[in-house]
């Protein structure tokens, strides 16, 4: 096969991923950037604004909020969705009995559309008849209000979150402590070293790769946190649960400035990007 | 010129999706170039049954008088749902005739939206008998954008069976915030899942109640040149403060939060809450999409009111119509909302599949001859003792009506924060909730130029 | 590096054999001895706690507590759930309020599970979901296996280019692009037509990414053998690429099919028409409006095709899950 055909023909295996590449995730790249200096509300044509855009949507009286919202859920969802799940790997691990059983319930939520999720949460929270409150009741403790407080609004979507989202992560950290050659455990052991001396010296470090990568794809993915907002809160009480995400779809599709959204979307992917990037050399440094 | 803009636009897509060949084939105008086909928002869903069976004979009805002519419905629920109302606009998927409530006419109408009916306006045949000040809310420079579908002003629903129940007179609801405080607190002693009042405080809907409470006390949103908040005021607190009391020292208002319009309907048509701030539609609303029982509510004037939010909506006619669908748009507007006697002006069928007959819920055509057979046909077919209105009737036309601040949406989100901060703490600063967010909105109205 | 599916299938049978208790001569020599412990803790490949500390009198203890109460506390959490849930959806209205809660319904009806059938429309939620969910899943195939196939086989110029930009989409996140995404569709006209969520669907650099480090790993002479007899690139896809590609195929279906079945925002700014949504948007649309028992009939519905598929393909979940992300 000459040069050329071989190449022809590779293109032409390659023009339909190109095509769904190009339009449906290069140019909107592209398209986010253009977008965020423009006003348009696709029915007249754009016109250029400069920064207005940027501007509107730091002036937007929720821009401050929604920025420390989504930190702050991404602090606690990485101390439940990232130390969670590799305690409970490590606990599993440690098991023989009832494995399977335990992996299939584990992961069983991550199958399910988040909207059950969601949707079945919101009726645990109800503050009479709920789930959550008659349990606390059946204790003797006082009911919380949950969703409705802007103390505990956060925290009750870290819990959903937590909830449909661990089993990947569990099980991924299953897997990787399957692979951790048991002579370095002996060796351990040999030299004296407790459990918990074991875990710090053998596992975690064994371990080590996986945590990282696990926790910049956890930070990234509970940075867009979206649907919990929409569904559960819409972005209260007090716009304690508003989130970047939930915010962009407001300008959007509440107060129709798609520019503003794309504005604020461009801001949310630089501070994404730099993080991926400073993960990323910390992780090769690593490997090295 | 936006006309022109919106069919490129069309035709370019059209373009686009043939040449993707993924575009479904337009619908043949079979035959004669009469045939036509619209598509019309708002068929009741189908929690509604009845309703839907209504409309659907409506439908059937209509297009045996216009030969030629294929209604498609639309059974969205809401049927305005803010959420989708953009994406559907702007991705040129709204129907040929679409709702719009008031809030959203100087948006859709600013951002040409919406088509210039000015020349068909002769297809409503009661044009010139819809209430004056309906029709200049759609109107912009002179020409018509909308079609004034419901317009009424703000009362306090209250629900008749509760009230027996806590030994309160059904027949003389509360006149005054004191009354309502009382009220609610008897009606909150009928036992723990009972609420006295129920309020909303989120998505939006919070900041609207307060703007309808708000201008019930007399207070204003916004500065007379639109340019500073001015709810940062004796009554903005006396509106959250009453709101906090009830919660916290009556305990008469539930203890959750309710969040987007469904929330308290469905609270309200589950029987179990007092009173609410309502137009009279929301009466019509909870018995027929939320289950409520037909006789248990009523509507009473807005206690101590000076001046009452107006509600409403009109349809509008999608800016992309060919004439052929305009004209189509515009009979099907005319005979299903206009026509005295017929679609939903039809109280005879709606005494018969048990819709609440008799409620004044829309004052579209104010005491015009229109109007008052209409009134006239309700009332002979009322399933309802009238009377149960009546002081919301003659409230109504002393009680002058207000329209929405601007952005109106904007400044909703940021009057949920106090709503729910109220209604969530115990001890919610009402005088630093008041000054925060007259700082928020004034911020975004400088931003807004 | 990224280890293969085949690497984690090798886990797999390496795991299945320690789930019971077997015969294993060398454990029973260990406690052949102790009268009071009949059945040896069972240990194939050693862990954190060393077998002989495992096995020792406190150690079997505090296993079997520790067993017991990782059994209770899972299923409390993730098994309590789903039964409220499906329980709830067997309560009248009246008793979904009671407080305190009834454990099991004291009537259990099927009732609710008809009503939000009819009221949230579920029948055409499901079709509408499953020809969004299968149909982008066959593009999605043919798309990224012919990409990959090209990328990893025929080795165009700029192929690590084009293999480097694909990748690049993954650093992307989705909800970040989600704007100018719609705003794409919406120019395209592709609203409530299906190839507005099926082209997003397909541009998936992970799916190329596994299934051309795969097609990678398969033998030079296989593919040359074929050639030699007159096998065309298409040929040589189709009867000798695919055919020994099962194991990894297998894994993209799953998840490919999975995510479009619970997409949420895509569909639900593309997907409009209400006779056109999909399961989730349909049911977050309606959910206000219904009693709550209906809102949990509607969840188990919804909830039992995804289950249906976890039950069969549960290995090839549990091992495509790890496919991608372990570094061997």
């Amino acid at each position: 096969m000459g040069i050329l055909r071989r190449n022809l023909t590779a293109y032409g295996f390659l023009c339909a991923a190109l095509f769904c590449f190009a339009v449906f995730a290069w140019y909107p790249m592209v398209r986010e950037f253009i977008l965020s200096f423009q006003k348009t509300d696709l029915i007249n044509p754009p016109e250029w604004v400069g920064l207005e855009n940027f501007k509107g949507a730091v002036q937007d009286p929720a821009f401050g909020e929604a920025w420390l919202n989504t930190v702050e859920f991404t602090l606690l969802a990485l101390l439940c969705g990232y130390a969670v799940p590799f305690v409970v790997a490590l606990v599993l691990n440690e098991l023989r009995h009832a494995r399977a059983y335990l992996r299939f319930v584990v992961y069983l939520p991550v199958m399910l559309p988040p909207i059950v999720a969601v949707l079945l949460f919101r009726w645990f929270y109800d503050p009479g008849p709920g789930l959550f409150n008659q349990i606390l009741d059946l204790v003797n403790l006082p009911p919380l209000a949950w969703l409705d407080s802007s103390s505990t609004a956060l925290i009750s979507l870290v819990i959903v979150s937590t909830w449909m989202n661990m089993g990947s992560a569990t099980l991924i950290y299953l897997a990787a402590l399957q692979n951790i050659p048991s002579e370095l455990y002996e060796a351990a052991e040999l030299d004296g070293a407790g459990v918990f001396k074991r875990i710090r010296h053998v596992t975690i470090p064994q371990t080590r790769l996986i945590l990282l990568l696990m926790l910049m794809l956890q930070i990234v993915a509970t940075m867009q946190v979206f649907i919990e907002p929409y569904m559960l809160t819409g972005g209260g009480p007090e716009n304690a649960t508003v989130s970047v995400a939930y915010l962009m779809y407001q300008f959007a599709f509440s107060q129709m400035n798609y520019g503003q959204a794309g504005a604020l979307g461009m801001m949310l992917m630089i501070v994404l990007l730099a993080f991926a990037a400073f993960q990323l050399r910390t992780t090769r440094e690593d490997a090295a | 010129m936006q006309r022109s803009t919106g069919l490129l636009l069309a035709t370019v897509i059209g373009l686009v999706a043939t040449g993707c060949g993924s575009g479904e084939p337009a619908t043949p105008s079979a035959g004669g170039a009469k045939a036509v086909t619209i598509t019309v928002a708002c068929q009741p869903a189908r929690t509604a049954p009845k309703e839907r069976q209504a409309w659907d004979d409506d439908v059937a009805t209509f297009m045996k008088a216009h030969p030629g002519v294929t209604v498609k419905s639309t059974d969205q629920q809401p049927c305005f749902d803010p959420k989708t109302f953009g994406p559907k606009l702007a991705g040129g998927q709204m129907e040929t005739v679409f709702v719009v409530p008031v809030t959203n006419y100087n948006d859709v109408i600013g951002q040409g939206q919406a088509l210039d009916i000015t020349q068909y306006t002769s297809s409503i045949k009661n044009w010139n008998d819809l209430r004056a000040d309906a029709r200049e809310l759609v109107t912009k420079d002179g020409k018509v954008y909308g079609v004034p579908n419901v317009l009424y002003g703000v009362g306090l629903v209250y629900n008749r069976a509760l009230f027996t129940q806590a030994g309160l007179d059904p027949n003389n609801p509360p006149k005054t915030w004191a009354e309502v405080r009382e009220a609610a607190k008897k009606i909150a002693g009928l036992g723990s899942d009972y609420v006295g009042y129920g309020e909303y405080s989120g998505g939006n809907t919070g900041g609207w109640h307060f703007t309808q409470a708000i201008y019930g006390r007399g207070g204003e949103v916004l500065s007379a040149d639109n340019k500073t908040a001015a709810f940062n005021s004796p009554e903005g607190k006396a509106v959250l403060q009453t709101l906090h009391d009830m919660r916290w020292v009556d305990n008469s208002m539930g203890n959750k939060l309710l969040i987007g319009w469904e929330s308290l309907m469905v609270a309200m048509g589950g029987g179990k809450v007092g009173m609410m701030l309502g137009a009279p539609d929301v009466v019509t609303d909870v018995v027929t999409k939320f289950k409520g029982k037909t006789a248990d509510y009523g509507i009473t004037a807005l206690p101590e009111a000076k001046a009452s939010l107006s509600g409403g909506e009109a349809y509008m006619i999608n800016p992309k119509a060919t004439p052929d669908e305009v004209k189509a748009g515009m009979e099907w507007i005319d005979f299903r909302f206009n026509t005295v006697g017929k679609g939903r002006f039809d109280f005879a069928r709606g005494k018969a599949i048990g819709n609440p007959v008799g409620v004044p819920d829309n004052a579209v055509y104010g005491d015009s001859p229109t109007g008052k057979a209409i009134q006239a046909d309700r009332v002979k077919n009322a399933s309802l003792p009238v009377e149960n209105y009546q002081s919301y009737v003659d409230s109504a036309a002393s009680i002058a009506p207000k329209a929405e601040p601007m952005h109106a949406q904007e400044i909703y989100a940021v009057l949920d924060v106090p709503m729910s901060a109220v209604l969530s703490r115990k001890d919610a600063n009402i005088d630093d909730l008041l000054k925060d967010a007259e700082t928020k909105v004034n911020n975004l109205l400088a931003a807004k130029g | 590096m990224i280890s293969g599916a085949r690497g984690q299938l090798k886990d797999e049978r390496r795991e299945r054999g320690d789930g019971g208790v077997r015969r294993a001569p060398a454990d029973r020599r260990r406690s052949g001895g102790r009268r009071r412990s009949p059945r040896p803790i069972h240990v194939q490949f050693r862990t954190i706690i060393s077998p002989h500390q495992l096995n020792s009198r406190w150690g079997r203890r505090l296993y079997w507590l520790a067993l017991v109460t990782v059994i209770v506390v899972f299923t409390l959490a993730f098994v309590l759930p789903l039964y409220w849930m499906i329980t709830g959806a067997m309560k009248t209205p009246e008793e979904v309020a009671e407080m305190p809660p009834t454990l099991f319904p004291a009537q259990p009806t099927l009732d609710p599970f008809f009503e939000a059938w009819d009221l949230f429309d579920i029948g055409t939620l499901l079709v509408n979901t499953v020809y969004y969910a299968l149909g982008g899943w066959l593009f999605c195939m043919v798309v990224d296996v012919t990409a990959a196939y090209a990328l990893s086989k025929l080795r165009p110029m700029f192929g690590n280019v084009i293999l480097g930009a694909m990748l690049a989409t993954l650093m992307i996140p989705p909800m970040v692009i989600l704007i100018p995404l719609y705003v794409t569709i919406v120019d395209l006209g592709l609203l409530n037509n299906p190839w507005g969520l099926w082209f997003p669907a397909a541009a998936n650099g992970f799916n190329i990414f596994l299934l051309k480090r795969f097609f990678d790993s398969i033998p030079r002479e296989l593919i040359e053998a074929a050639q030699i007899d007159g096998a065309g690139p298409v040929r040589v896809l189709w009867s000798v690429v695919l055919p020994v590609s099962r194991p990894i195929l297998g894994v993209v279906s799953i998840f490919t099919i999975v995510t479009a079945f619970k997409d949420f925002v895509l569909p639900l700014l593309v997907m409009t028409e209400s006779d056109k949504m999909t399961i989730s948007v349909g049911l977050s649309q309606t959910a206000g409006a219904v009693t709550q028992n209906q809102v949990m009939g509607g969840l188990v519905i919804t909830s039992i095709p995804m289950i249906i598929v976890f039950f069969i393909f549960q290995r090839h979940i549990m091992a495509g899950l790890t496919a991608g992300s372990i570094k061997g």
